[in-house]
C-alpha cells in the first residue's frame, strides 16, 4: 500500500465516521439494550430488576395470547399486502387507461393515503357503527357486528388498513405504467395482441420489480402494524385483533414489563429482518435476470 | 454531595438575605410557577380556568399553569409513567386515575400526605374515595371528582307496563321480554352495557362478579379465590347476548357507543356513569324527562347489585420544588366551593358528601341524594399497585368468554395462570 493510498483510507474512515457513530447509538446500541432486557425480569417501578435467561421466551413459547397475536399479525400482513397490491395493479392500469380526470383521480387516492393512521381508524370506528355506521344503513338494516364480532373485526380491520395504504401501491404502480413506451404496447397490436394477453405479458410482467418494491415496503409496514388496531378494536374481541406490536405494546407501555416487553419486541424485529432479508434476495436475483 | 449542599441552601439564603439588608421582603421568593397537569373537562363550561385564577388571586406571586393530559386514560398513564419514571421533574400537581394511586405510591412518586393532613380533614369524602387514595395506610392523594356504576331505565316504558326498576338481573331480563313483546319495536334492545376489550369492560365484569359473590383478589392476594362463581357470572354475561336481551354489538360497546344508543330511545336499561344524566337530560335529547337510576341489579339467590366506583384523585409530585403550595392548590380545587362549581358548570359528581345535599345543586340535579346513597354503596376495583397489568392481563380472556369463543371455565383458569405467573415477580 502506498502512502496516498493509506491517506485515502484514513480520509475515507473520516468520511463514514458520522454514519458509523450515528448508526451506532441510534440502532445497534438500543438494539443490543433491547436485546440485554430481554433476558432480564425486569420492572422498575416495582424495583424489579433480575437476570432471567431465557425465561421470558420459554414462557413465549407456551403462551397462547403470544401465538394468537402471531397468527394475528400473519393473517393481517398476507391479507392486507395481497389485497392492497391486486388492488393497486387494478387502479394503476384503471387510471393509466382513463383519458381525462387523470390528475383528480391521482388526488384523490392519495387523500386516502396522507391520512394518518389514526384518522383513518377513527373514521372507520364511524363507518362501522352497528346502527348509525354508513356501512350497516347501506346494507339495509343487516347490523353486522364489525368490531365487536370476532370473525369479522379482523377482516374489518384489514379492510380500514387496504382502504389506507392501497394508494400507495397504485401510484408507485401508475409512475412505472407511464414509463413504458407506447410503441411496445403499439407493436403488441399489430401482433394481434389482446386487451387481455396485452395485460398478462407485458403490462404485469414490466410492474414486476416495482411490485416487489412496493410488496417489501408494505410487508414490513403490515409485520408493524399497530395505530390502526390500536383505535379501531384495542386488540378485541377476544384477542381477534390484537398483533404483536400491540401485545408488546401493552407489556412495555402499559405495564412497564421492560424484560418481557422487550421479548416481543425481539421476536417482532427478527421475524421483520427475515422477510427483508428474504425480499432483497429476491430483487437482487430479479435485478441479475432483469 | 447534593444532600449538603440542600443542607446549606437556608444558610446561604439567610447569609443573601442579610447581605441584601432590607430591600423588601417579598422579593425573597419571587414569582412561583406551579403545573397542574390534568385532563380538560367535558360540559357546559370548563370551570377550571376560572379556579385557577381564584387560587393566584388568594396567592401573590404565584403562577399556576394547568396543562391538559393526553385525551384517554391508557395515554394519560403512559404519559405520567414515562415522564415519572425518567425524573423529569415537569410538574407539581397531578390529576389521577383513582386506580393508578397505588401504583404510583408504590413506585415512589407521590407526596406522601398523611403528615400535612389535620385530624378529620378526609371525614366529608366519600370513605371508599379515601379508601382508593390510600395505599399501606398511607394518604396519597386529595380525592376530587366521584363516578359509580348506574342502572339507568326508562321510566314511560316500565310505567307503561307497571313495573318498578329491577332488584336482579332475572328480574330485569323478565322486565325486557315483556316490554319488547309490547312494544313490537324490532329497534328497541333490551339491556345495553360496556363489553368492548377495554378498561370498560373490567369493570362491567367487576360488578357482575360482585353480584355473584365472585372477587378476582382475595384479601390474602389469591387469585380468583372464587373461580366457580366467576365462571358463572362470565357466563350468565355471555347468555345476555345470546338470548338478545342484550345486542350483539355489546362486544364493542364502550360507555359513549352504549350511552348513545339509548339516549336514541333504542334501549330499555343501561349500565353507565353518572355523567350520563345530564346528557340525557340536555335539550336535544330524545329522553328527555324519561330517565331514571337505580342500583345495578344484583343476582337472585347472590349478593346485592353495587357499583364500582371510580373517578379522579390529586396527587402531589414527590419532585415538585412547592410541595406546600401544590398541596394548597389541591385543596383549594377539593374544597367545597370549587366542587360546586365543577358539578354545576362540567357533569362530574363531587367527592364530598355534602354537596349531595346541596340547594343549589339539587336545583339542577334533583336526583342528587339518590346518587349519594348508590355511591356509598359502590365497590372500589382491587385496590392494588398492579391494577394495570391485573386488567390488561384479563381483558382479552374476558372478552373471549363474553364473545362465546371461550368456555368461560377455561377463562377464568387461563387469565388466572397468567396473572399468578406476572404478580410472582412483583411480589
Amino acid at each position: 500500500m502506498t502512502g496516498r493510498e493509506a491517506a485515502d483510507r484514513r480520509r475515507g474512515l473520516v468520511y463514514i465516521a458520522p454514519t458509523v457513530l450515528a448508526l451506532g447509538v441510534l440502532t445497534v446500541y438500543p438494539g443490543i439494550w433491547v436485546l440485554w432486557l430481554s433476558l432480564q425480569r425486569r420492572i422498575p417501578i416495582f424495583d424489579v430488576s433480575r437476570f432471567a435467561g431465557f425465561e421470558n421466551y420459554a414462557f413465549l413459547a407456551g403462551d397462547a395470547r403470544f401465538w394468537s397475536a402471531g397468527k394475528t399479525t400473519a393473517v393481517f400482513t398476507l391479507g392486507s399486502v395481497a389485497l392492497e397490491v391486486a388492488l393497486g395493479v387494478a387502479v394503476a392500469v384503471a387510471i393509466n387507461t382513463q383519458r381525462r380526470g387523470r390528475r383528480l383521480a391521482l388526488s384523490l387516492l392519495l387523500l386516502a393515503w396522507a391520512m394518518p393512521a389514526v384518522v383513518a381508524a377513527k373514521l372507520f370506528e364511524w363507518l362501522y357503527h352497528p346502527s348509525a355506521g354508513l356501512v350497516n344503513v347501506l346494507l339495509g338494516r343487516h347490523s353486522i357486528n364489525w368490531l365487536g364480532d370476532p370473525v369479522v373485526a379482523l377482516p374489518a380491520v384489514i379492510f380500514a388498513d387496504v382502504w389506507r395504504t392501497m394508494p400507495f401501491v397504485a401510484v408507485l404502480c401508475y409512475a412505472r405504467l407511464l414509463a413504458i413506451p407506447a410503441d411496445v404496447y403499439e407493436a403488441a397490436q399489430v401482433d394481434g395482441a389482446g386487451r387481455f394477453a396485452t395485460l398478462t405479458r407485458i403490462t404485469l410482467p414490466l410492474l414486476g420489480r416495482i411490485l416487489l418494491l412496493a410488496t417489501l415496503f408494505r410487508t414490513l409496514d403490515a409485520l408493524r402494524a399497530f395505530d390502526i388496531m390500536f383505535v379501531l378494536t384495542g386488540g378485541g374481541p377476544a384477542g381477534t385483533t390484537e398483533t404483536l406490536t400491540v401485545y408488546a405494546y401493552r407489556a412495555l407501555f402499559q405495564t412497564l414489563q421492560l424484560g418481557f416487553g422487550s421479548a416481543v419486541s425481539v421476536v417482532v424485529f427478527v421475524l421483520v429482518m427475515a422477510v427483508a432479508w428474504a425480499y432483497l434476495r429476491l430483487l437482487r436475483a430479479g435485478a441479475v435476470t432483469a | 454531595m447534593s444532600a449538603a449542599l440542600r443542607r446549606a441552601r437556608p444558610v446561604l439564603a439567610l447569609a443573601l438575605v442579610l447581605a441584601l439588608g432590607g430591600c423588601g421582603t417579598g422579593q425573597d421568593r419571587g414569582p412561583v410557577t406551579l403545573v397542574f397537569k390534568y385532563a380538560r373537562i367535558l360540559g357546559n363550561a370548563d370551570p377550571l380556568p376560572e379556579l385557577l385564577r381564584t387560587f393566584e388571586a388568594a396567592h401573590p406571586g404565584v403562577r399556576v399553569k394547568g396543562e391538559a393530559l393526553p385525551w384517554t386514560s391508557d395515554d394519560q398513564h403512559q404519559f405520567y409513567i414515562i415522564n415519572l419514571e425518567g425524573r423529569s421533574p415537569g410538574f407539581d400537581l397531578m390529576m389521577l386515575d383513582c386506580i393508578w394511586v397505588p401504583e404510583f405510591a408504590r413506585a415512589g412518586w407521590l407526596l406522601d400526605l398523611t403528615p400535612h393532613l389535620q385530624p378529620g380533614e378526609l371525614a366529608p369524602f366519600f370513605p371508599s374515595a379515601v379508601a382508593s387514595a390510600t395505599y399501606g395506610e398511607r394518604v396519597w392523594a386529595l380525592p376530587w371528582n366521584f363516578n359509580v356504576g348506574l342502572l339507568y331505565y326508562r321510566t314511560d316504558l316500565l310505567a307503561k307496563y307497571g313495573l318498578r326498576p329491577p332488584e336482579t338481573y332475572e328480574e330485569m331480563i323478565d322486565q325486557v321480554r315483556r316490554i319488547r313483546a309490547g312494544e313490537r319495536d324490532p329497534r328497541l334492545d333490551g339491556y345495553v352495557w360496556q363489553g368492548k376489550q377495554y378498561e370498560g369492560l373490567v369493570v362491567n365484569v367487576l360488578e357482575a362478579f360482585w353480584a355473584n359473590g365472585a372477587r378476582v383478589l382475595g384479601e390474602d392476594g389469591a387469585i380468583f379465590p372464587e373461580p366457580e362463581r366467576a365462571a358463572d357470572a362470565l357466563r350468565f354475561l355471555r347468555s345476555l347476548i345470546e338470548s338478545g336481551v342484550s345486542p350483539a354489538w355489546t362486544t364493542a360497546a364502550d360507555e359513549e357507543l352504549s350511552r348513545r344508543a339509548f339516549g336514541d330511545g333504542h334501549a330499555i336499561f343501561l349500565r353507565n356513569w353518572p355523567y350520563a344524566m345530564d346528557l340525557f337530560e340536555g335539550k336535544d335529547s330524545a329522553v328527555r324527562g324519561k330517565v331514571a337510576f337505580a342500583a345495578l341489579p344484583g343476582r337472585a339467590r347472590g349478593e346485592p347489585g353495587a357499583g364500582s366506583t371510580g373517578g379522579a384523585h390529586l396527587g402531589v409530585s414527590r419532585r415538585s420544588r412547592h410541595p406546600d403550595l401544590a398541596l394548597a392548590l389541591a385543596r383549594h380545587l377539593t374544597s367545597e366551593a370549587a366542587q360546586r362549581a365543577i358539578a354545576l358548570g362540567a357533569a362530574l359528581s363531587p367527592t364530598r358528601q355534602s354537596l349531595y345535599r346541596d340547594p343549589e345543586l339539587m336545583r339542577g340535579h334533583p336526583a342528587m341524594p339518590r346518587l349519594q346513597a348508590l355511591a356509598l354503596a359502590g365497590r372500589p376495583r382491587p385496590v392494588t399497585p398492579y391494577y394495570l397489568l391485573l386488567s390488561s392481563t384479563l381483558q382479552p380472556e374476558f372478552s373471549a368468554a363474553i364473545a362465546g369463543v371461550k368456555p368461560a371455565a377455561h377463562a377464568v383458569a387461563d387469565g388466572g395462570a397468567r396473572l399468578g405467573y406476572f404478580l410472582e415477580a412483583v411480589r
